[in-house]
């Protein structure tokens, strides 16, 4: 098939830009095998799923809605691993960010809401900033692994949403109830991030997209931006040339972090309008602090990308639900038809890549890409 | 505390601590051959889950072992595979692997939660078992804890002290160095991750047959990343990485004590416990602050510290080696 493609390299280009969709497509395909084996119709399943992503007005907007935290998160994660660094810390760091956000909701609830929101979703990306660069710094000056560090830090934060949600910050009328379920009040209704009604849509996700210009734009047209991505692709070389480095690996996780803080705080002022637990990360954030990253390397580690692969992503969470409602198949089917969707993708990447390879096959000396840089564990 | 609580309390944090010993060994193995395998915790999912399942199915303690370790196999053979064969970044593949995992465990054991199945015999060794204090501690225990000894020991030996030890350990360090002198360096790597892979799985059954009887949606969940971490802690030897996971178990017995005494205090201090002295650890053997340390004891004494403390990981740990071609 390479051959047929190195004859014909326009048509090897167009097929490697389908190949995360058709990557998609194995995995539905998979998917109707289990469906069958389920004893549910696949063609009647699928087309609920893609009347559930994209059949009306509202579908599409929840559709978007979904995508935007993928989306936002992603950012982050293209800033990190061009930065040489792998940020598994997502699921924290919203979590941090959606509790700061909430914080400021709650402290001034009779501030105007042109005021508060800015500083809501600035709070939420200061706090994911921090709980990113902790491990950052951890990782540029002692040289701490950070891939263990940044999951040592999601328990952490999971640990704290839970105290703050279970005490300072849980709903009056919560405490009252014997129920007590973990959860803060409603925020003020000043301060929802406005709606396009009657749908869900909010602005988070128009913020998202030019947050992804931003990030473009930073990454390859400024100056930092430049040295992170050189600090990604060759510490050595980067030290050699001036650049420095330590600095510049915090500088990466921190944003990284900020983004999906900033996640959690447009998670709480367009979605959920308060915090809440289920005593794991995963109940506030649906994982989308680890979805992120799958979104970050479906877009291959670019901010522009991230778009369509977070759309993409947010489609086939809001069709899955709708499928398993429509043919009663127990939720694990979504959950695994997600792991799968997952793994097809990052294995046609794979194959993308080592086409690519096969092309330049003259050149011996291997570009590596900052994915694959070593990391020192 | 009396007396027996405190020796019940211990052999508690050693049965605790034994899976995750198992689980540090297999990725010593994996990854002083060269290769992480970031997939743990998923691993650990999977297997526990097969384990339970098909032990379950087939009434048989044995068979749910073998597929658990099967299974820890397969993963880590993907991990292997897709780095040296596709050359792909070990990490991402181990990753995602981890999510996997995670789901579709969650998916293959939804009708298997909850409910009794097989269960690991206690198994008091004779004579021993009737030492005064260490006895009960050591020798009154489930066979889980015996083989995690043995299997520290073992895997010390292979490490250390035999020749395939040194292939594997060649591989790891000096790639081309070992390729020169005859070593198949890409074969050992497979042999090795998925040996290593094989007994992470043993860890995950542990889990669902022994330590923590049954199965539930993400039964071991954090677990293999804690492995993960004593590994680093261990300096990539066995012996330490034991001393690391008792260490671990025991942070999380005295964090249930602690609570148990202190009931005032936030539940949450007491949880965070063990991570937060997870990152105090890996800053400690990872970084100039043990340097610094070590330079302010007398001199005598540095250089014991220097090698209790400082640790390094195999040079060529999660670097692809490719064979250069004779052409």
């Amino acid at each position: 098939m390479w051959v047929f493609f190195a004859k014909h390299p326009r048509l090897g280009i167009i097929f490697t830009a389908l190949l995360p969709f058709l990557a998609t497509l194995a995995a539905l395909a998979i998917g109707a095998v289990m469906l069958i084996l389920l004893g549910a119709d696949p063609v009647e399943a699928y087309s609920a799923l893609v009347e559930g992503a994209f059949g009306s007005q509202n579908a599409l907007a929840d559709t978007l809605v979904k995508a935007t935290p993928l989306l936002l998160v992603a950012l982050g994660i293209c800033i990190a691993f061009r930065g040489g660094v792998i940020n598994i810390g997502g699921e924290g760091q919203l979590v941090v960010g959606a509790v700061s956000a909430t914080l400021v909701g709650l402290s001034f609830p009779d501030a105007p809401g042109w005021l508060l929101i800015p500083l809501a979703l600035a709070s939420g990306f200061l706090a994911g900033a921090v709980w990113g660069g902790i491990p950052g710094a951890l990782k540029a000056y002692f040289n701490v692994n950070e891939i263990l560090s940044t999951i040592m830090m999601n328990q952490i934060a999971v640990q704290g949403m839970n105290f703050l949600l279970r005490g300072l910050m849980i709903d009056p009328v919560q405490l009252e109830a014997a129920s007590r379920i973990p959860q803060t009040a409603r925020l003020a209704e000043a301060f929802d991030l406005p709606r396009l009604v009657p749908t869900r849509l909010h602005l988070g996700t128009g913020l998202a997209i030019i947050a992804a210009v931003l990030v473009f734009i930073f990454l390859w047209r400024t100056t930092v931006g430049y040295r992170i991505r050189a600090v990604g692709l060759n510490p050595k070389a980067s030290r050699y040339a001036g650049i420095h480095v330590p600095r510049h690996i915090v500088l990466a996780l921190l944003l990284s972090g900020a983004f999906a803080g900033l996640a959690g705080a447009v998670q709480v002022y367009g979605v959920h309008h308060r915090m809440f637990t289920d005593g794991s990360a995963t109940g506030f954030t649906g994982s989308a602090g680890f979805n992120g990253i799958v979104v970050a390397l479906f877009g291959q580690l670019h901010p522009l990308g991230a778009i369509p692969a977070s759309f993409l992503f947010g489609a086939l969470l809001v069709g899955a639900n709708k499928l398993q409602r429509a043919m009663q198949v127990p939720s694990a089917f979504i959950i695994a038809l997600n792991g799968l969707v997952v793994v097809f993708v990052v294995a046609s990447d794979i194959w993308r890549r080592r086409w690519a390879r096969q092309r330049v096959s003259e050149t011996p000396e291997e570009v590596q890409s900052p994915k694959e840089a070593k990391v020192g564990v | 505390m009396n007396n027996s609580e405190l020796v019940q309390t211990l052999a508690s944090i050693l049965l605790a601590s034994a899976p995750l010993m198992i689980a540090v060994c297999g990725e010593i193995i994996t990854e002083r051959s060269g290769i992480v395998n970031l997939s743990l915790d998923g691993t650990m999912l999977m297997a526990a889950m097969t384990a339970f399942v098909v032990g379950l199915k087939a009434d048989n303690i044995w068979v749910g072992l073998l597929a658990a370790m099967a299974v820890g196999a397969l993963f880590a053979f993907i991990v292997a595979f897709g780095s040296i064969r596709l050359r792909q970044s070990m990490f991402a593949i181990g990753f995602v692997l981890t999510l996997l995992g995670d789901d579709l465990s969650a998916f293959l054991g939804q009708n298997y939660t909850r409910i009794p199945g097989p269960v690991v015999k206690h198994f008091a060794i004779p004579v021993l078992k009737d030492i005064p204090i260490l006895g009960p501690i050591f020798f009154d225990q489930d066979a889980v804890v015996y083989f995690a000894f043995l299997l520290v020991g073992l895997t010390w030996l292979l490490l250390f002290r035999t020749q395939p030890g040194l292939r594997l350990r060649s591989a790891g360090e000096r790639p081309e160095a070992a390729f020169a002198r005859g070593v198949d360096v890409n074969r050992v790597r497979y042999l090795y991750a998925v040996l290593g892979g094989a007994l992470v799985g043993i860890a995950g059954a542990a889990y669902s047959l022994d330590i923590k009887i049954g199965w539930s949606d993400g039964h071991t969940r954090g677990l293999g990343w804690i492995a993960l971490a004593i590994v680093i802690f261990g300096g990539w030897s066995p012996v330490r990485g034991a001393v690391g996971a008792i260490l671990f178990g025991a942070t999380k017995a005295l964090a249930t004590f602690l609570q148990r005494t202190f009931p005032e205090v936030s539940v949450v201090a007491f949880n965070s416990l063990p991570w937060l002295l997870m990152i105090g650890v890996l800053l400690l053997v990872s970084s100039e602050v043990s340097e610094r340390l070590i330079a302010i004891a007398p001199r005598a004494a540095q250089r014991p510290l220097r090698r209790m403390l400082r640790v390094s990981p195999p040079r060529a740990l999660g670097a692809t080696f490719v064979e250069e071609r004779t052409s």
